[in-house]
């Protein structure tokens, strides 16, 4: 599903982002991405929705080379990419169906597809009677939870999340946990960077652990270090 | 991939509404630069029209009686055939004079009406090799005892004067509105932008869930094409108004006799201004799209 081939990013200055990085991810996979700040977590999510273009190397997502993607189908590929974020990124003058229909709209899906989905996916997030509040009425477990049925309204079939229980209490982030597992196991692919160390230790998924651009560990079923 | 019209609407709408000072300002800033050129185009239009018989260096017309005859028709155009001091000359039939009357005075059918072709005089219209005031009106008054002819015109000093002035004023205004039109463009680029950066989170998630680039682009291009188009309904109203206002007025003035500018005229102003409009309104926007929403 997503592949890299010694990939590198270097920004000006020789600072590098990534070093000569190399992941084979499988459809379905559930993978942590960690290391410390500024060890190029982000950069390796960044260069999958391709809002960064490899130095060197390769990537590969959903089989084909987005090194050579021409600029007017970045959207297309960013329809089968979700991506959650730390600060939710939610609109804050729509309420909550239509910061979930928002993603729908403006891909051109049709009315229709937008009454039956919105409702489906607050469902599934658990969200359903809060449809009609605004995000400054919701709590942060709450918002994120907007967060990532807007990701997933469009059933992706990638999920990155960037820190997405960085904000939450450590209750609230075993909900959301909870809540991206269901997804994966709907063969949905996830790609998670994190700093929380609970989390990965009763997940167990892959590990892939960054290190000043360098991927330094790559363990199935691992911990957090 | 279809853009949907309600959503075009929508946002166009929003946006026009949250930035409403800065739309105002650049709705008026276009609206008086097109004015500007409306009244330039205008203006040279009813200069032409005033004195179209005197284009291209005619200096004298000897208008012949309406009902002179074909005899004397033939011998005036022969003496003017070997006059060494004639230039050139144009022979304008009755059928012809008609033509301009009706579309000088199209705004006034009942004069029209009351025309008929063979009520109105043949004319030569005469450029001679010498353009000195004595040496031309000699040369003209030769033809005024010829048979058939009932007069000879001069185009008097003050004539070439207005043409002049004519020609300055509205070269002077049309350089006006180039500068304001720049001002225009500038003014609606920068509204854009503003309208940019307050919906600069509703844009990043766009990008974020694959909305194509003319999805986000075309609600800001369209708005500056709005900007451009309300400005351009206020100066086409300025311009029909002024019109009608000055045809009233201006035509009491001896010189200004025939300086009228036709509501088809007019029109054709506003064509121009429309051209415009579209053009500042989505240059300006487009600019500012390309600028500043990168993917």
């Amino acid at each position: 599903m997503i592949k890299l081939e010694n990939v590198s990013k270097i920004y000006k200055g020789d600072v590098s982002a990534l070093l000569e990085a190399s992941a084979d991810i499988q459809k379905g996979e559930f993978v942590f991405l960690v290391g410390p700040s500024g060890s190029g977590k982000s950069t390796f999510l960044r260069l999958l929705t391709r809002e960064e273009v490899p130095t060197r190397g390769k990537i590969f997502v959903a089989g084909k080379d987005i090194g050579d993607l021409s600029k007017w189908k970045i959207p297309f590929l960013r329809r089968n990419i979700g991506s959650v974020f730390q600060d939710f990124k939610l609109l804050p003058n729509k309420d909550v169906a239509e910061n979930v229909a928002f993603a729908l709209e403006v891909i051109g899906r049709p009315k229709h597809v937008v009454k039956t989905q919105v409702p489906a996916i607050l469902e599934l997030v658990g969200l359903s009677d809060k449809a009609q509040n605004m995000p400054n009425e919701l709590s942060g477990g709450e918002q994120q939870r907007v967060s990532i049925a807007r990701a997933f309204v469009n059933r992706p079939l990638i999920l990155l999340a960037d820190e997405p229980t960085g904000n939450l209490d450590p209750a609230t982030s075993v909900g959301i946990m909870k809540l991206l597992d269901r997804i994966n196991r709907t063969g949905t692919t996830v790609v998670m960077a994190t700093h929380d160390r609970g989390i990965v230790d009763t997940m167990r998924r892959r590990v892939i652990e960054l290190d000043r651009g360098k991927i330094v560990r790559d363990q199935a079923r691992g911990v957090y270090e | 991939m279809a853009l949907k019209v309600d959503y075009l609407v929508r946002e166009t709408g929003q946006n026009l509404r949250r930035n409403i000072t800065l739309t105002v300002a650049a709705v008026l800033t276009i609206a008086v630069s097109l004015f500007l050129v409306g009244s330039g185009l205008m203006i040279r239009q009813g200069v032409q029209n005033a004195f179209q018989r005197w284009e291209g260096g005619i200096e004298f017309i000897i208008f012949m009686n309406p009902d002179a005859t074909e005899e004397q028709v033939q011998s005036i155009e022969d003496e003017l055939g070997s006059n060494p001091q004639i230039k050139d000359y144009t022979f304008v039939d009755q059928e012809e004079t008609y033509d301009e009357f009706v579309e000088l005075f199209s705004d006034q059918p009942n004069m029209v009406e009351s025309v008929e072709a063979e009520d109105l005089p043949p004319s030569f219209r005469v450029i001679p090799t010498n353009t000195d005031a004595d040496f031309v009106s000699e040369l003209g008054k030769n033809f005024e005892a010829s048979a058939g002819v009932r007069r000879v015109i001069f185009a008097a000093d003050s004539i070439k004067q207005v043409q002049r002035v004519g020609a300055w004023i509205s070269t002077g205004v049309l350089v006006m509105a180039i500068v304001l039109l720049t001002a225009a463009s500038l003014l609606i680029l920068n509204t854009i932008r503003m309208a940019m950066f307050a919906r600069r989170n509703e844009i990043e998630i766009m990008k974020l869930v694959g909305a194509t680039n003319s999805y986000i682009r075309i609600p800001f291009i369209l708005e500056g094409l709005v900007h451009g188009l309300v400005g351009m309904v206020i100066a086409a109203s300025l311009l029909f108004g002024g019109r009608a206002v000055l045809s009233d007025r201006v035509l009491d003035l001896p010189i200004l006799e025939n300086f009228v500018v036709t509501v088809n005229e007019t029109w054709v102003t506003v064509l121009v201004l429309l051209l415009v409009a579209i053009v500042v309104g989505t240059v300006g926007s487009a600019i500012a799209v390309s600028r500043f929403l990168d993917v």
